[in-house]
């Protein structure tokens, strides 16, 4: 088996921080490794260092090997954001790093191309218009257009294709679409690097395991050498997973009452928070779930028929009344939505409300602020423990904490959260859970909408699964379980397979 | 123990902005830090405008030393920017909010042209010639304000229109003549020298302490840079984004059309063409002032500096004997470089900061 990729003693220091240290790991042809790691480890660092984004501290040494005909090997690149152009659609996307030289300047072949990319999404089993903007596409269809593109012309098939989190926003179904392509790319030869917070998924595809830990290389175990649990424990240390949400009592009044909730895909959705509980909402894309929280928080497109937060009705609908009514909401997508990346982390924390903080003609308390900012650092445990540090700065697992805090600050009656432990490891997702937990048993109702079954089997009291815009199916504490969740999910998608694809497509 | 905490919540102060960690972030070493803050504080990469002006001060000194060290060309100097620098501290206020105001040229043409119509067309006394003025920019930054967030036109593109727009109201109103004649009560306005400088100087330090305070001391500026951070994450946050960016265009239109009307009372005439000669000094100076002090953050004093920093090198290459199309050279170069210094910082204060960290493990 040929080298295809070998990084030896590669380091990385960043201000105030030794984002790697010492890693060394190699990738033959025709091998999945997988790389895991808590937020903060130095996986994304790592990617980025191979993917010449950042320069790595000097000693490093990263060799690429030769492929079968005789040329450099080439590395790809997924990442998280996927890096298509919104506006452009499938076929335009797909062209995009084609070199043309002189043909550049005669018209493209517009038919040829067509075909060619339908044939592409074909293989991943989907089909929709690839001449509509990328942006009209579901998250599951984009992240299919990304990889299409990355295996499309490759002159070689011994190349290393690097995947981080490709499967953050897919469903069971396509997550088994992806890895066939991800093996049959594999058997033609090429080297794959895996990155992913689902261990599940790591342990069913990977040759290989690279774990890493603070910057440090942990381990580096074959298949057969590791299970799930044995890799919680390499990755986290020692961290008790075990049940962290306790048996809330029952009948306590509603904190948040909804009625006819309405938006893109949810219809007539009524929904009862009680204070203390803590309510997951599950279902594939496209089934409502994404919408839910933001259109509660009055930011979504969507309305709603009746909005009570502990009995008093909410008119006005925009975050600012939301938020003064006592909900507090954390979107989905940290950097577009959740946070202001080129604040400080004490800027993000009290941005919602500044008002305790303000004194005479208006001025803000820098002291009392910063006290504060330092306080709930402390209490949230980030890492490091600067909230003078630009936010931007913070690996995931941190920043989400921040936004966390930001939000707990403001004592919420009712919490609703999308995806929170997205982009973030075993250790810190253990830490928002704990935060989650201390959410409720101050008495806030907390709604959690997420595409991980498992996370809400262990967090939530009650989860509603959500198909096609309507509650499909209410499952209490006592029958909660991954598998109960996905099976709920994809109710009806099962009886007629062909439809998930285009169901998201619509939504 | 209470000295450290004091350093640090100074520095603290200085460097908010800048927010690089001490390099034992993870250690509770905090007190290490206290001279590295200083040394940043005062490196060329955080108050460079500083430095140039320095060189350039050095440079002029010995090349043309008779006019450009004599005190007339200084209090000229800074009476004449005066205008300049409280077009760009408006200009901050707007690029604050993320918003850019292509139209502050224009606005400020429009109120030069609208006081002098006010006074001598009209015979509207000064006080209410004045406020009306004022108003008049606070509308056309209104307009901006409102086809920015309700009709959700890009400010670039939005601000762009209506400059054209205001332009054309500059030509109507004036029929492109000048308009002469202002009387010597409202010339006082721009001539009366205090300390030999004249009063425009006092009120753009006044406006600039205003803005600053609001900007910097206070939620409202707080929730002004979140919308320019990121208008998405701050609306979710809470902050009343259409809200901030509409008041902040407001402002910067009124105060562009404020600094028009000490022109006028400058000049003693209404000119139709002065307005956009003022766009790119302004622009230059807020994105040269990003640069300082604040670690690239749009903020009044930097900006202040840049204004002088620019005119500095404006004023000593014409005494030298320069052609006339220098000042347009220096403020276009000027421009680039600081919109690329920027750019550059960010990196390259990652990338001292890891130098640091690897020499001060190496020291140990």
């Amino acid at each position: 088996m040929s080298r295809l990729l070998e990084v030896r003693h590669l380091s990385k220091t960043f201000p105030g921080l030794r984002a790697l240290d010492d890693v060394s790991l190699s990738v033959g042809a025709g091998e999945i490794v997988a790389l895991v790691g808590q937020n903060g480890s130095g996986k994304s660092t790592l990617v980025k260092v191979l993917a010449g984004l950042h320069e790595p501290d000097p000693g490093s040494e990263v060799a690429l090997g030769t492929g079968p005909d005789g040329s450099a090997v080439r590395l790809h690149f997924i990442h998280q954001d996927l890096g298509l152009v919104d506006g452009l659609s499938t076929i335009e996307n797909l062209d995009l790093d084609r070199m043309h030289g002189r043909r550049s300047l005669l018209p493209a072949p517009r038919r040829a191309e067509r075909r060619h990319a339908e044939q592409l999404v074909a293989d991943f089993g989907a089909s929709f218009d690839v001449t509509r903007p990328i942006a009209e596409l579901s998250a599951a269809e984009r992240t299919i257009v990304a990889i299409a593109r990355a295996l499309d012309g490759w002159e070689h098939p011994g190349n290393v294709l690097v995947l981080d989190e490709p499967t953050a926003a897919l469903h069971g179904d396509e997550v088994q679409k992806l890895f066939v392509a991800v093996r049959e790319v594999a058997e033609r030869g090429a080297g794959v690097i895996f990155i992913s917070h689902r261990l599940d998924e790591v342990v069913e595809l990977a040759d290989r395991v690279v774990v890493l830990r603070d910057g440090r290389l942990i381990a580096d175990v074959a298949r057969g050498e590791f299970d799930h649990d044995e890799l919680v424990r390499l990755i986290a240390g020692a961290i008790d997973t075990a049940d962290t949400a306790h048996g809330r009592p029952e009948g306590r009044d509603a904190v948040l009452r909804a009625r006819r909730v309405r938006g893109a895909t949810i219809r007539d959705l009524d929904l009862d928070l009680h204070a203390g509980e803590v309510v997951g909402v599950s279902g594939v894309l496209g089934s409502g779930r994404e919408e839910l929280a933001s259109i509660l928080f009055g930011c979504g497109a969507g309305e709603v028929g009746e909005l009570l937060v502990e009995g008093r009705a909410l008119r006005a609908r925009t975050p600012r009344h939301a938020i003064d009514a006592g909900i507090a909401y954390v979107p989905g997508d940290r950097h577009r939505q959740g946070a202001v990346m080129t604040m400080t982390a004490r800027e993000n924390m009290t941005l919602p409300r500044m008002r305790a903080l303000r004194r005479v003609l208006g001025r803000l308390d820098g002291g009392a602020e910063r006290a504060e900012a330092q306080r709930w650092f402390e209490r949230v445990k980030v890492h490091p423990p600067d909230p003078e540090r630009t936010l931007a700065l913070f690996s995931g697992g941190n920043q989400q904490k921040v936004v966390l805090a930001k939000w707990l600050r403001n004592d919420p009656k009712v919490l609703l959260m999308d995806e929170p432990t997205q982009g973030v490891d075993v250790g810190a997702k253990a830490g928002i859970f704990e935060l989650v937990a201390g959410a409720a048993a101050a008495g806030a109702g907390v709604l959690i909408s997420s595409s991980d079954a498992k996370e809400l089997a262990v967090i939530c009291d009650r989860v509603l699964v959500m198909r096609d815009g309507e509650v499909a199916a209410e499952i209490g504490k006592a029958d909660l379980s991954e598998a109960r969740l996905v099976a709920a999910a994809l109710g009806r998608a099962r009886t007629n397979g062909s439809r998930v694809v285009g169901d998201e497509a619509r939504g | 123990m209470r000295h450290v905490a004091e350093t640090n919540v100074s520095a603290a102060r200085d460097d908010a902005a800048a927010s690089a960690p001490a390099p034992a972030a993870a250690a509770p070493a905090r007190p290490v830090a206290a001279p590295g803050r200083l040394a940043r504080a005062l490196s060329f990469r955080n108050i460079s405008a500083v430095y140039v002006f320095v060189a350039l001060f050095v440079l002029f000194s010995i090349w043309v030393p008779d006019t450009f060290l004599a005190g007339d060309t200084w209090r000229a100097l800074i009476s004449s920017q005066a205008v300049t620098a409280m077009l760009a501290i408006g200009l901050v206020i707007a690029l604050s909010a993320g918003a850019f105001d292509l139209s502050i040229g224009a606005t400020l043409g429009f109120g030069h042209i609208v006081v002098a119509w006010l006074l001598v067309e009209r015979g509207v006394p000064i006080a209410p010639a004045i406020a009306l003025t004022i108003v008049a920019g606070a509308v056309v930054g209104l307009l901006n304000g409102l086809l920015v967030v309700r009709a959700r036109i890009d400010s670039f593109i939005a601000t762009l229109g209506v400059s054209s727009v205001v332009l054309a109201m500059i030509a109507w109103i004036s029929s492109s003549q000048q308009i002469l004649g202002l009387s010597n009560a409202f010339q006082k306005i721009g001539t009366t020298e205090i300390l030999g400088l004249t009063l425009p100087v006092y009120l753009m330090l006044g406006v600039a302490l205003v803005t600053w305070y609001v900007l910097e001391c206070t939620p409202i500026g707080r929730h002004v840079y979140a919308t320019g951070g990121n208008i998405e994450a701050a609306r979710l946050a809470g902050v009343r984004t259409s809200a901030v960016v509409v008041v902040a265009l407001v402002c910067c239109g009124a105060i562009a059309a404020f600094s028009g009307l000490l022109v006028s009372s400058a000049l003693g005439t209404g000119d139709p063409t002065i307005g956009p000669a003022y766009l790119l000094p302004a622009f230059s100076a807020a994105f040269l002032g990003s640069t300082q002090f604040r670690g690239g953050r749009f903020n009044v004093w930097g900006t202040v500096l840049a204004v002088y920093v620019l005119a500095t090198g404006v004023k000593g290459l014409q005494l030298a004997g320069a052609p006339i199309w220098i000042p347009d050279l220096f403020n276009g170069v000027a421009l680039l470089l600081a919109v690329g210094l920027a750019k550059y910082q960010g990196t390259a204060r990652r990338a001292g900061a890891v130098k640091r960290l690897l020499r001060f493990e190496k020291g140990e």
